[in-house]
């Protein structure tokens, strides 16, 4: 390929992948500025973008630095309830009477109101790093372990015949049948779910923080100081966005002979 | 001893499916008897049974009365020995897996097959015309191409009996009467140890029976049962023009007429 070519090719891409979201938040941000001047609303209630920009860029790192503990807190989170999750899908794909009586207690864990039981965490597990990734494994979990349960099941007939018509053993079926027809379902689960983790940290980090996004959105309400708080959720949004692009971008490369990725022109 | 010229013998083979709500018999006391080499079309009404005699013969499904033996001992020790291949409807490839590895892919599940003489996947996808497409996707492969991948897949190790549920079902007309041609070139071109291998082949094409076969099994309607067993006793190797042949058109008339029969 030509240096040409290249360019062409980046432009083209920017063009249909950057450039619209990026002029709808750009027109988002034009209207809540405007809005908020014509209006002449006070600080204390919206703050203007320009002034919420301007709080952010007084000091990036320490929205850099707490937004990073949040997203560390989150992740593990999210491996951890993913990783049980999964665990527990692989059982109850096999077994329905291991869904039958294991489905119950997951529903349980997803109807748990969590910032409700997020102060008893506190008193159970006391202050530091690990509340936060149980609330952020608690909220990841369910939506992972029922699409990976589908996942797991969803695999085409045929396809399972040809491998019982090998003597394949379960554990073969798995690994080159299971695994990967669920990876559509995973992958539809973790862009659910990150952001659930975050959520998780941020609202787990209001009781028993004393670092991360969390406690800069406590403080900040606390003092009425919107611009700081808007700030923090701007980092926060802009870490959602981030983590789905790179989910996106991780889909097209493993799941390119998926139907999902050319039903869509 | 089972006569040694027999490579498959089916015995009083009936099979009732109990899993519904109403018990259905698909197949009523079978007996066949297929010798080493023969390439034995199944034909009959839809429903009649056609697969589930497949699977049994394969080792997939336990019939409900009778027995199965390949070369001497039951299905399953057939199929552990790699002895069947099969080729099913849907091609079935996994749509993640380029050509080469959907084609490679029996000989993972099974490593210890690969210590007797085996062909390499490379040359089983040059056998059927697919050499220069191995590291495609099947989503990028027309129905009548993954369908030779399928076959490739099913040659894999090298099995003596090959058990193909209407493996050109799904294909357009055109597709699927160059796709004959193109089975019995394979099957002449790949002897098995002891010659050709042995085929049984599911269809409800007439023509597709004739042309492939050395010998037509007509199952009745539900439950299936052994309505006719005609010999196919045209020379080989078969072209196309065959199928304008007198002879050709007299086996395809009397099938008509026993299909007919039949009531669907």
């Amino acid at each position: 390929m030509t240096i040409r070519q290249t360019v062409q090719r980046t432009l083209r891409t920017f063009a249909s992948y950057v450039l619209p979201p990026a002029l709808a938040v750009t027109a988002a941000l034009l209207f809540w500025e405007l809005w908020v001047r014509w209006r002449d609303i006070s600080l204390i209630v919206v703050p203007p973008p320009s002034a919420v920009w301007e709080r952010f860029w007084d000091d990036p790192t320490f929205f850099w630095r707490e937004g990073g503990y949040t997203l560390y807190e989150a992740t593990l989170g999210l491996l951890l309830g993913s990783a049980i999750a999964v665990a527990l899908a692989v059982l109850m794909a096999h077994s329905r009477l291991a869904e039958r009586t294991l489905f119950p207690l997951a529903i349980v864990i997803k109807v748990t109101p969590l910032v409700a039981v997020a102060p008893v965490l506190v008193i159970m597990l006391g202050f530091g790093t690990t509340p936060k990734v149980i609330v952020a494994a608690l909220l990841s979990f369910f939506p992972t372990l029922v699409n990976a349960i589908t996942g797991f099941r969803d695999v085409n007939p045929g396809a399972l015949e040809f491998l019982r018509s090998l003597r394949a053993s379960s554990w073969q079926v798995f690994w080159k049948l299971r695994l990967p027809s669920a990876l559509p379902y995973l992958f539809a689960a973790f862009k659910v779910t990150y952001p659930l983790a975050l959520i998780g940290a941020v609202v787990a980090e209001w009781f028993t923080g004393d670092r991360g996004l969390g406690v800069v959105i406590f403080v900040a309400n606390s003092n009425l100081d919107t611009p700081t708080l808007f700030a923090a959720i701007g980092v926060l949004a802009l870490t959602g966005i981030a983590i789905n692009a790179l989910l996106s971008l991780a889909e097209r490369r493993l799941l390119f002979w998926h139907e999902s990725f050319r039903t869509v022109p | 001893m089972a006569n040694a010229q027999q490579h498959v013998s089916l015995r009083g083979l009936s099979h009732v499916f109990s899993d519904g709500r109403q018990p259905l018999a698909a197949l009523s006391g079978i007996s066949l008897e297929v010798p080493w080499g023969q390439f034995t079309s199944v034909i009959g009404p839809s429903g009649c049974g056609k697969s589930t005699l497949l699977r049994i013969v394969g080792g997939l499904l336990r019939p409900s009365q009778g027995q199965v033996i390949i070369d001497g001992q039951p299905p399953r020790a057939a199929q552990r020995a790699r002895e069947i291949g099969f080729v099913f409807q849907d091609p079935a490839l996994l749509p993640w897996r380029s050509v080469l590895t959907n084609v490679r892919l029996p000989l993972e599940i099974d490593s210890l097959a690969r210590s007797r003489p085996l062909p390499r996947p490379e040359e089983l996808l040059g056998l059927v015309g697919l050499a220069d497409f191995r590291d495609y996707y099947p989503h990028q492969l027309s129905g009548g191409m993954q369908q030779r991948v399928a076959i490739a897949r099913a040659l894999a190790f090298n099995p003596s009996l090959l058990l193909m549920d209407e493996p050109f079902g799904a294909l357009d007309e055109i597709t699927r009467s160059a796709m004959r041609y193109e089975l019995l070139r394979i099957w002449e071109a790949r002897p098995g140890a002891r010659g050709r291998k042995t085929v049984l082949f599911v269809t409800h094409s007439i023509a597709e029976a004739i042309t492939l076969s050395d010998r037509v099994v007509v199952l009745s309607a539900r439950p299936g049962a052994v309505r006719a067993d005609i010999d196919i006793e045209l020379t080989r190797p078969r072209s196309q023009e065959l199928e304008r042949s007198r002879p050709f058109l007299d086996y395809a008339d009397h099938l008509r007429s026993l299909l007919k029969e039949a009531p669907q």
